[in-house]
């Protein structure tokens, strides 16, 4: 566990009050109320334990002043010992359960915040990035951890520092006195430094970001770089911003090392002190030379505990800022609710959109009223300029977001009525840009479900696209396709989806088409996996291939939230309208009419 | 001809180096002669020294207080009125100098520190400029990054507080030995000797017991992001396929193995010996002084002070427990850095080669091609010749070898088998300055530098504002160009304008337009099929294909239709050669393309050929 003098914390913004959120930070150590007895008990023997042997040893030193009676000493030395060995196995404990209590709570921090977060609504995604998310559930609870640890080390650190001093309170008033003034000169000092630490660990930070940020372009971009031979501009330009980071990481690093200097000057004025009371006392007859001791060990004793006491404030405070972010993750009122829990039987797929309204924020309606019905097992393209609607209608027959007003109905039920995990597995989705998981392609392809086997992984291969193009990669369905799938083309992820999808066997399939080119061989797979994909089941199709439009039943032109145009491909063109337009747009340069068209060959 | 089958000739080469590097053969002896070489370059052998002396001078100091302090309970126990004032000025002098001086001595060690951390850094990114594409190919931006940030930072660590901890360690338990030795009777020593020795076993031990959890811990911690990441940024598959439960559970198992490992780690840190040793031979000093008081050896002052020094113990006691986990660290890191550092290229720069105007006629023949390290040939025995000034076609899936085959023309890595010939001369016979030149490559993934557009566009050539535009309207850029904020002058990139795919591309393009090579590879394979400005970008292609040798990596049927040569590229083989209307008539996959593509009969295809 860290040593923890963090004196360089941050402080952020809380919303929650200290007292409600102290309660619910509590409420995670409940079920390690035992293990926390254990802990508060071994810390508080043992703190005791400890601070009593500086106290015992005053005493011998006292006895061989005075009548040195030998019996005594033995008895105080075995005394001693025993307290070592005490201390030493208090603590031996104190340790253990406290870890076992730490890692418990914060296993069990980690666990409702990723159940949490996983069971939230896409708009929930939509706010928050998943990099900062993932830094919430793993690191603020890390640092929680951290800051549980040291709110009990201070628990120690009080206790010795206040038994001490209660004991030299008792010998004399006056050096107590004299100790008692480093403690609020500690503080002073540890307080007015974390400000500037703070400061400088920021620009710090932003110094070396800064490098960061220069590395990364200049590594991106070598091949230009070499090509036109700019690795000397380059090189002075990356000195530069080195020398800043240098300097200013300097400054930081003389502030930060300057701490632990300027308490040892005041310990040796505090010392010095005692020296010039305490000879005075020892010379006056008023103090023995076991007590004077005492004293000056004492500051020893005191320091390090000290110190954790006076960088405990900060700590503290993001430890609880830490726990607050989490709870927050925790806390989203989801959006989606379900009113009641139908399972589903094996869906028809008929579709019925009646009055909806929706908008993702307050201003921007995107539907209006909308209606729309599609009959079970059909296939119907939507096109539209980007904004239309296209792909918010997607999303909300799959009920990834609520919507406002209106209702949709999927054989006859409204789908705020079914049990939504249920209702899921009879929707497939294809989104434009599939995600892949760092697996096997066989895993991938099984991910929806449980009980497939490789040979009904084989089958949705071969149905969709056939397999041989699986032969040519390395180690066949086994291979391991890397981060989101990266070793696989775009076009072949495609394939692999198309399988997934299949192999789900859905009623209803909403698909996303790709706009990233594919290699011609492959273009050709997918459009065999397409059109095996949709036979048979409700198809909504957000098209962006010439193919798709040409080959489904329905064309459904959207135009800011409205239907304006439905029909199918050649109707469509010959109205010359929105459609023919988007078609000249979008579409024509899939044709091989504009092919043919390309006829400025160069000169 | 060299026949550089499987055991190339590695050559220091180097593409750029700024001046003398300092380093260059200690890198070669391991990573530890390395960081010494850098902790002793130059004025920091000065600061060492200083360091080192005040760092023995400060420990000298807190045991001299010590005694003093001793002495001065002796004269107040007799007595001695007078002397108290000499103590108390002595004492204070002492201890506010100690302080002082440790203050000097972490300055300086910050300063070693800090320059170490600078001149790595600095080391590093050279050595990285100077080594060649085919190195920069196999890299993954994001180690890069981390290596040049986080890992030369943690030598940093390595110096302060790390090794001056350890060396402040050290004389605190050494130091108080002598002053023991010569102030007190010598037997004293005993106790202070035995913790020494059991310290440094027990010390030994809890190191070896504790480095493989904390490295458990770490990689735990590490799958917990990554799974973690990989479900949220997947969620909507997750949710797709109601498996959130699954993801979860997958989370659970490496949150509770990090949770079991904290938990040993606990355990390891809770049996730490040297805190019981100390306290124990505090304890046994005691003993051993009391015993020598009863004989009259020793007074109860230099009792005190001896009990002082023995406390100067607890500094090393309690540092050990985290110091050597940041050497560990600082060790590996080295290790990573030199790794890197220390990787040779294979091609060398052949500067007596030819060095001409290059025509643009390409041939391979033969050609067959392993990446260093893999069995498996990317390129298998592939033969083909394209005329100068003609466009060539390359066409096949992800893993054809594509793009490998455009590396090879500029020599990025040297071919297993076969030759290249450019103007029927072997690649390998030119000054790789001079052919690499006069190639130009426009890139899938087109990189800008966070610079206007201007420059980007003129990179590395001095132009006038006059010839930029000229170059962007040939790439059809102008127009969009014209639009922006600050037209020529925005800024692109994080902090500037956003451009989309196409029209990055026709940046690219006009930058090739303005270096007007001979030979153009030009990679298109990430365009939209839905692109709003597809003419444009159709146009801004056509227009730089003319009077250079182009190859082109392209998914565009329109341009595979109207290159001078179209080759079939799978698994590394070439399947299918010639002109579209031979393969149409020839090859069957290629007929498959085009056929299922259009949803055309293959005569109409033919047909439609025919005719223009």
């Amino acid at each position: 566990m860290a040593y923890g003098w963090d004196l360089e914390a941050e402080e952020y913004d809380r919303e929650f009050s200290d007292r409600a959120l102290l309660k619910r930070i509590l409420s995670y150590f409940g079920p390690y109320k035992r293990s926390m007895a254990i802990v508060i008990f071994f810390i508080t023997i043992s703190s005791l334990t400890s601070a009593f042997v500086p106290v015992l040893i005053s005493v011998i030193i006292n006895n061989l002043e005075t009548n040195k009676n030998i019996l005594y000493l033995i008895f105080i030395v075995i005394l001693i010992l025993i307290l070592n060995l005490l201390s030493w196995v208090f603590n031996y404990f104190q340790q253990r359960h406290s870890f076992r209590v730490v890692g418990g709570v914060v296993l069990d921090l980690r666990r409702d915040a990723t159940n949490a977060v996983l069971n939230h609504d896409l708009s929930f995604f939509d706010r928050n990035p998943t990099g900062k998310i993932v830094s919430r559930v793993n690191s603020d609870s890390d640092t929680f951890g951290t800051t549980v640890d040291l709110s009990i080390q201070l628990v120690s650190s009080i206790l010795i520092v206040l038994f001490l001093l209660i004991i030299m309170f008792f010998i004399n008033l006056i050096l107590t006195l004299a100790m008692i003034i480093s403690v609020p000169m500690f503080f002073v000092l540890a307080l007015s430094f974390r400000k500037i630490a703070r400061k400088r660990t920021l620009l710090g930070q932003r110094a070396l970001a800064s490098v960061n940020d220069f590395v990364k372009e200049s590594f991106s971009g070598i091949r230009i770089a070499k090509t036109f031979r700019q690795e000397e501009k380059l090189y002075e330009k990356f000195n530069k911003v080195n020398d800043t980071s240098y300097k200013v990481s300097l400054r930081r690093a003389f502030v930060l090392n300057a701490i632990f200097p300027s308490l040892g000057i005041i310990q040796g004025i505090v010392i010095t002190l005692l020296v010039f009371y305490g000879g005075n006392s020892v010379l006056g007859g008023e103090i023995s030379a076991g007590d004077l001791n005492l004293f000056l060990q004492g500051l020893n004793y005191l320091f390090f505990p000290l110190l954790s006491i006076a960088s405990f404030w900060p700590t503290f405070q993001a430890g609880m800022s830490a726990s607050e972010r989490i709870f927050a993750l925790i806390d989203t009122v989801p959006i989606v609710v379900q009113t009641d829990n139908i399972v589903p039987s094996r869906l028809k797929g008929e579709i019925e959109i009646k009055n909806l309204i929706f908008h993702y924020e307050k201003n921007k309606k995107v539907f209006d009223n909308f209606n729309l019905s599609i009959g079970p097992g059909e296939s119907v393209a939507i096109v539209g300029h980007t904004g239309a609607g296209k792909s918010s209608l997607a999303k909300l027959i799959a009920r990834f977001y609520e919507f406002q007003g209106g209702d949709i109905l999927v054989d006859g039920i409204s789908i705020r009525n079914y049990d939504l995990k249920e209702y899921r597995t009879q929707i497939g989705i294809i989104p434009q840009s599939p995600f892949l998981f760092a697996d096997t392609i066989e895993n991938n392809i099984k991910y929806c479900c449980k009980n497939a086997n490789r040979e009904d992984v084989y089958n949705a291969l071969n149905i969709t696209s056939g397999i041989d193009w699986i032969e040519d990669i390395s180690n066949g369905l086994e291979t391991n396709i890397g981060e989101r799938g990266s070793r696989l083309s775009m076009g072949q992820r495609q394939l692999v989806v198309f399988a997934r999808v299949l192999l789900e066997g859905p009623s209803i399939l909403i698909l996303d088409e790709a706009t990233a080119s594919v290699d011609p061989f492959t273009e050709t797979k997918i459009q065999d996996a397409l059109q095996k994909t949709i036979e048979g089941r409700t198809s909504i199709i957000i098209a962006h291939r010439l193919w798709t439009v040409r080959h489904v039943d329905r064309i459904i032109v959207l135009d800011n939230g409205k239907i304006i145009e439905e029909g199918n491909h050649e109707i469509l063109m010959a109205k010359g309208g929105k459609y023919a337009e988007l078609y000249n747009t979008y579409f024509r340069h899939q044709s091989l009419q504009y092919i043919q068209e390309l006829c400025e060959r160069k000169a | 001809m060299q026949n550089k089958k499987s055991n190339p000739i590695y050559t220091n080469y180097v593409e750029f180096s700024p001046g003398r590097d300092p380093f260059e053969k200690s890198r070669k002896k391991g990573s530890r002669r390395w960081i010494l070489s850098h902790i002793f370059y130059g004025s920091n052998k000065l600061f060492i020294i200083i360091v080192l002396f005040t760092t023995i001078v400060a420990s000298n100091l807190s045991s001299i207080t010590l005694v003093v302090i001793g002495n001065a309970v002796t004269d107040f126990l007799i007595g001695n009125e007078s002397s108290l004032q000499f103590y108390v000025i002595t004492i204070l002098l002492l201890s506010i100098g100690t302080p002082i001086l440790r203050l000097i001595n972490y300055m300086l060690r910050e300063v070693i520190a800090q320059r170490l951390e600078r001149d790595c850094r600095k080391e590093f990114y050279a050595n990285l400029l100077g080594k060649s594409q085919s190195f920069h190919d196999q890299q993954k931006i994001g180690e890069l990054m981390a290596r040049a940030t986080d890992d030369v930072r943690t030598m940093n660590y390595l110096i302060s507080p790390a090794i001056s901890l350890i060396f402040e360690s050290f004389t605190a338990l050494i130091i108080p030995l002598f002053y023991i030795v010569s102030f007190y009777p010598s037997q004293l020593i005993f106790a202070p000797l035995i913790f020494t020795v059991s310290f440094y076993f027990s010390l030994k031990s809890y190191i070896k017991k504790i480095g493989p959890v904390t490295g458990r811990l770490r990689s735990f911690y590490g799958m917990m992001n990554a799974t973690l990441n990989e479900a949220l940024t997947g969620i909507e598959v997750v949710k797709a396929t109601a498996q959130e439960y699954k993801e979860s559970e997958k989370y659970f198992e490496h949150a509770k193995s990090y949770r079991d490992a904290f938990v040993e780690q606990g355990y390891i840190e809770a049996k730490y010996l040297p805190i019981l040793l100390l306290a124990l031979t505090i304890t046994g000093g005691l003993i051993h002084a009391i015993i020598l008081n009863f004989y009259g050896l020793i007074n109860i002052g230099q009792i005190i002070a001896y009990l002082g020094l023995l406390a100067l113990l607890r500094f090393p006691t309690f540092i050990s427990i985290f110091v050597f986990a940041i050497i560990r660290l600082a060790v590996s890191s080295a290790q990573r850095l030199l790794e890197l550092m220390n990787i040779k290229t294979e091609i060398d720069e052949n500067i007596e080669g030819y060095s001409k105007l290059i025509e643009g006629d390409i041939k391979f023949e033969n050609v067959t091609f392993f990446y260093p390290g893999n069995e498996k040939p990317v390129l298998k025995n592939v033969s083909f010749e394209i005329q100068a000034g003609h466009t060539l076609a390359i066409v096949g899936t992800t893993g054809s070898g594509k793009t490998t085959l455009a590396k090879l023309i500029s020599r990025l890595y040297d071919v297993n088998e076969g030759k290249i010939l450019i103007d029927n001369i072997d690649i390998r016979n030119y000054a790789l300055k001079s052919l690499r030149n006069q190639i130009s490559h426009v890139d899938q993934d087109v990189f800008l530098f966070s610079t206007s557009i201007f420059e980007n566009i003129s990179f590395g050539h001095a132009s006038s504002i006059e010839k930029v535009i000229e170059v962007a309207k040939e790439a059809q850029a102008h127009d969009f160009i014209l639009n922006l904020p600050e037209q020529y002058d925005s800024e692109v990139g994080e902090r500037g304008v956003q451009l989309s795919g196409g029209e990055r591309q026709r940046i690219a393009i006009a930058r090739a337009f303005l270096v007007d090579p001979k030979i153009l590879i030009l990679d298109d394979s990430t365009s939209a099929i839905d692109s709003n400005t597809e003419d444009q970008i159709q146009k801004a292609i056509r227009n730089i294909l003319k009077n250079r040798t182009t190859i082109l990596i392209t998914h565009r049927l329109s341009q595979i239709r109207w290159a001078d040569l179209i080759i079939v590229l799978k698994a590394g083989e070439i399947i299918a050669k010639g002109t579209h209307e031979e393969l149409l008539k020839t090859s069957e996959e290629y007929q498959r393309i085009f056929i299922k593509k259009f949803d055309v009969k293959i005569e109409e295809l033919i047909k439609q050929c025919e005719e223009t």
